[in-house]
């Protein structure tokens, strides 16, 4: 919202004793952050943001009150022209509880413009002048005093006007030009014929004031806040007045808005008044909250003497009883905001200001809570991951329909998938619409923008949650995925790239997963990225203890022996590895490995050759030659008895 | 020949064995060929066939006059004896003075052949990295840890009740539109949470029965969140937040104050000065915005904090009643404080990224550079 700074400083004169960096200092010290200042139209104006709970202080009176109490000092009264109500003009009645109180003026126009200073003003502000004097008097309110307020070309008003419930269907082209079509929960000003106003919002085109409006009808009224955020937001019209209606506009300024508008007309453009008159009441709500002081001081972290905090809420409007330990506080008819004693507690810290807040560190009450298990194993996980040359990537958790179909899921996690359940109301595009229930289809396609990107290896990993349609809710997992695509090369001269292999990907899993997890890889592309997916369940914890129990090492030496083999070229290492150690099971064999696998044109057709190392060591002895010799011998048997024959 | 020698000859010719003085006669006589020949040594292998020849265990000059020493008369014991025993010693010290030579020769040949050429590139093990946002997330738990907080996190698709109805969000803001936050189609009142505050409700809800046992509960709660946000250098449909919240007893902005002051200093350096301004959250009463000094520029002005030494990093304040209230704790007796970060604005803030996009696109180049192993 912009602020004008000649203005500001009209309401609170106090301003004009600072510079541009004090005054956004000040107001961003109540709340009130400043965005940018601008040099426009011979002053500065003020970008200041506004919280969504302060209508109030959305217009120069309402922050001149701010920056006033913050000072301690108060504001002058608003200088309202004495006008006496009388008999109405037109007949106006009120037909819906959204509208408590509405004030209004009839006034017979005369000549002259909206004056130099004015526009001005409007200008500093980004509004553009009408040079109509009724338009520009009510925009030039509204920035000052805040509050919204409409005039309508009366000779274009048919009868009397109802505020009222829009009927269903009920059309109004609303100033902007557009045709609005409204429900039965939109707020109208209407006349015989229908709808001229969103009560709150926009006026109507058909009733809007002209060069050539004689009389208007001029409207100061009070909406009910969510009525008019309602609207606004069906309508996607939001608007000065919606957003000071919307978040609760000052009832008591109904009647002072409409005297100042008439005042103003009187003064720009000789107008006359016809007759000023009010409908309905002003509601007052009489709410008040106790502030204890016991309250106030665990707030503020210090204890505050109660009767300077009720100094700092008189100053912003309060009116303040004080009592021994509390005090009673009645807030100002603009402040819908202070409802709870704690709402009361900031404003006192707010104007004393924070920097005065102690920094004191929480006193522990209970002892301090672990870690959880699963949150550590993902921690060490992509530690472990890292170290071993992949990079964590994190990618979208939704992804296109087609993406979705690539890839199965983690095992364990495909079976009781409704798709349906993951599709998103509301996506950014179909590219973003599925929550994805694999985290492949992501990471493959970050490998091939990198391979294209001139990455010889690419090794990349994520830990994110992947998703499961069931019929009540999507039910959400911990998953695990690695991409390793390209050539490996440890950058040394003297030894070679090799191509990626699927082999190389088992062998990270091997060392990550628990042991007899099935290892999920799928090539994809021609084989030149391989995947993996797992959920993070197949990864054990960390180990309970935190030093496992001991287990005592040999102190003998080992013996090392070689058997070359012979076998079928689809003998699986698996079954040669459980004949023979279930052969060797109670001797010293500590050790089997294929130390060397060979096929070549050189081995009888229909076979490949092994070289079988076997290591053996004794708790309690150094091995004898003899011993270990019987022990080779029935290898080679358990070997041969699955078709191997020993190597001349 | 010389005197001494004259003394020697005189020894040989009173040995009464012929075939023992001739043996030391060979020897004496070698004395000039050794030295010859130790010079024509090559390598060492050579070394190997003089010490063979002269010093050697058996059938060396040397082994075969040695038992020949027994039968020099006494008289010449001390002349002849002693310079046999010397000649052999000298042979000894000189032929592996030779080998030392030799083999300090050969060692800087292959040195020179075979030798590593520094300026190339040694195999170096494959490295990774951990994803920078990730990173940041973890320092920040890491820097709560010692004041007593842990983890809690919560699903990523929520109910508008842990959403927005637990912490005091009205039923008509506008971040409940279906223009700002994610719904499923299945399930109109699911949607993708917007920020890691659910956690909040979620979390109190399930420790409210025992809250008094535990003594309060303090937690951070990193996550991903999604807002319907178009992608944009400053705008992503995904981000992180970490959460932070402390219920205890009696607290106030104090405690606020004093954690945040001890977390950032932590984060961003000692001399790290922390500024509340008053702001507002619904959930929060009071509430603020939090600044810190600017870690880029020491608080002297710079391009990061638009010249005003400060900036903004986190929004805080106390836990509103009503967020207690629909946990089941009483505010009468509990009271506590919340603040919720943006991790990708503090990333980019702290390594001038200019783009948040590429955060997600995982660059692996871009992933080395930022991550970092630990
Ligand atoms: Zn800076």
């Amino acid at each position: 919202m912009w602020i004008e700074r000649k203005v500001l400083t009209q309401e609170v004169p106090v301003v004009a004793g600072l510079d541009t960096r004090q005054l956004c200092e000040l107001l961003a010290s109540l709340g009130f952050p400043v965005d940018s200042v601008t040099a426009r139209e011979g002053t500065e104006a003020l970008d200041v943001d506004i919280t969504a709970n302060r209508g109030d202080a959305m217009s120069h009176r309402g922050l001149a009150r701010e920056v006033a109490s913050k000072l301690g000092q108060s504001l002058e009264p608003i200088a309202v022209p004495a006008l006496q109500e009388g008999a109405p003009a037109v007949e106006v009645r009120l037909e819906s509880p959204a509208c408590p109180v509405y004030s209004t003026a009839v006034m017979e126009l005369g000549t002259g413009a909206t004056p130099q200073e004015a526009q001005s003003f409007l200008l500093a502000l980004e509004s553009t002048p009408k040079r109509l004097p009724a338009v520009d008097a009510s925009n030039e309110l509204l920035h000052r005093y805040g509050h919204p307020t409409h005039a309508f070309d009366a000779d274009r008003i048919r009868g009397g006007v109802s505020i009222r419930w829009a009927k269903d269907g009920e059309r109004l082209v609303t100033l902007d030009g557009v045709t609005r079509t409204m429900t039965g929960q939109d707020l109208v000003i209407a006349d015989e014929a229908g709808p001229i106003a969103l009560a709150g919002v926009m006026g109507g085109d058909g009733t809007k004031v002209t060069e050539t409006t004689r009389r208007v009808l001029l409207e100061s009224a009070w909406f009910d806040p969510k009525t008019v955020r309602a609207t606004a937001r069906r309508h996607s019209l939001h608007t000065d007045a919606s957003h000071r209606f919307g978040r609760g506009a000052d009832p008591a300024m109904a009647p002072v808005a409409r005297d100042l508008l008439v005042g103003r007309l009187q003064a720009w453009c000789g107008a006359k008044l016809v007759s000023a008159w009010t409908v309905g009441t002003i509601p007052v709500v009489s709410i008040s909250v106790v502030l204890m002081e016991s309250l106030l001081t665990r707030v503020a972290g210090e204890p505050l003497s109660l009767p300077d905090a009720a100094e700092a809420l008189k100053r912003l409007g309060c009116t303040v009883e004080v009592k021994r330990d509390r005090l009673r506080v009645m807030p100002p008819s603009w402040r819908h905001d202070l409802t709870i004693p704690e709402d009361l507690a900031e404003e006192v810290l707010r104007l004393r200001g924070y920097e005065h807040i102690p920094s004191v560190l929480p006193p522990l009450e209970g002892p301090p809570q672990p870690l959880s298990q699963d949150y550590l194993k993902r921690q060490s996980l992509a530690r472990r991951l890292a170290h071993l040359g992949f990079h964590q990537t994190v990618t979208y958790g939704f992804v296109s329909p087609e993406m979705d179909q690539q890839t199965p899921g983690p095992l364990g996690q495909q079976a009781f998938d409704i798709p349906e359940g993951r599709i998103l109301a509301n996506p950014l595009g179909l590219d973003y619409s599925v929550l994805r229930r694999s985290l492949v289809p992501s990471l493959v396609e970050v490998a091939k923008r990198n391979l294209k990107q001139g990455q010889r290896e690419v090794r990349l990993f994520e830990i994110a949650p992947t998703f499961r349609g069931l019929p009540e809710r999507p039910v959400e997992s911990w998953t695990v995925a690695l991409v390793w695509a390209g050539e490996s090369w440890d950058a040394d001269p003297e030894s070679r790239a090799i191509l990626v292999k699927a082999k190389h990907l088992h062998g990270i899993l091997k060392d990550v997963l628990r042991p007899g997890t099935p290892q999920n890889v799928h090539p994809v592309e021609d084989d030149t990225i391989l995947t993996a997916e797992f959920l993070l369940d197949a990864v054990p914890p960390p180990d309970e203890r935190i030093i496992p129990a001991y287990t005592p090492q040999s102190r003998f030496p080992a013996v090392e022996r070689d058997l070359s083999v012979t076998v079928p070229t689809d003998l699986a290492w698996q079954a040669m590895h459980r004949a023979v150690q279930d052969a060797l099971n109670r001797t010293a064999l500590t050790d089997l490995i294929c130390a060397d696998l060979y096929r070549g044109k050189s081995l009888p057709a229909g076979t490949k050759a092994w070289l079988l190392r076997l290591t053996f060591q004794a708790m309690d002895r150094t091995l004898l030659g003899e011993e270990v010799d019987g022990w080779v011998a029935a290898a080679l048997a358990a070997a041969e008895s699955l078709g191997a024959s020993l190597r001349a | 020949m010389s005197g001494n020698d004259q003394d020697l000859l005189a020894g040989l010719e009173a040995m009464a064995d012929a075939t023992l003085r001739k043996r030391l006669e060979l020897m004496l006589a070698a004395r000039g060929a050794f030295d010859q020949e130790l010079t024509a040594c090559e390598t060492l292998d050579d070394c190997q066939r003089l010490k063979g020849k002269y010093v050697g265990r058996d059938g060396s000059l040397a082994s075969e006059a040695m038992p020949a020493m027994r039968g020099i008369p006494v008289a010449h014991k001390q002349t002849l004896g002693a310079e046999i025993n010397s000649i052999k010693k000298t042979w000894e010290e000189k032929i592996k003075a030779r080998q030392i030579e030799l083999e300090a020769a050969r060692k800087k040949h292959t040195s020179l052949t075979d030798q590593w050429d520094p300026t190339l590139t040694p195999p170096v093990p494959a490295r990774g990295a951990l994803h920078p946002l990730n990173r940041l997330m973890d320092r920040l738990v890491e820097v709560f840890r010692p004041l007593g907080f842990h983890v809690e996190e919560g699903p990523e698709v929520e109910t508008e009740a842990h959403n927005f109805d637990g912490l005091n969000i009205p039923e008509d803001h506008s971040a409940r539109a279906s223009s700002d936050t994610f719904y499923l189609a299945a399930h109109p009142e699911l949607l993708l949470r917007t920020h890691t505050s659910p956690v909040q409700v979620s979390t109190l809800r399930r420790v409210a029965h025992d809250l008094a046992a535990r003594g309060g509960i303090r937690f951070l709660a990193p996550g991903r969140v999604y807002r319907k946000d178009e992608i944009d250098p400053t705008h992503s449909p995904m981000f992180h937040q970490v959460e932070g919240m402390l219920v205890g007893h009696g607290i106030g902005m104090q405690h606020l104050k004093g954690t945040l002051e001890y977390a950032l200093r932590a984060l961003f350096g000692p001399h790290t000065e922390i500024r509340l301004r008053p702001s507002y959250f619904p959930f929060v009463e009071p509430g603020c915005e939090v600044d810190v000094s600017c870690p880029l520029c020491a608080a002297k002005g710079c391009r990061v904090c638009k010249g005003s030494g400060w900036v903004e990093i986190l929004g805080a304040g106390l836990i509103h009643p009503n967020v207690l209230k629909y946990a089941g704790i009483d505010p009468g007796e509990w009271s506590g404080w919340a603040f919720g970060m943006g991790v990708e604005r503090m990333a980019m803030m702290l390594s001038q990224t200019p783009d948040l996009r590429l955060f997600f696109e995982n660059d692996q180049r871009f992933l080395k550079a930022m991550g970092g192993l630990d």
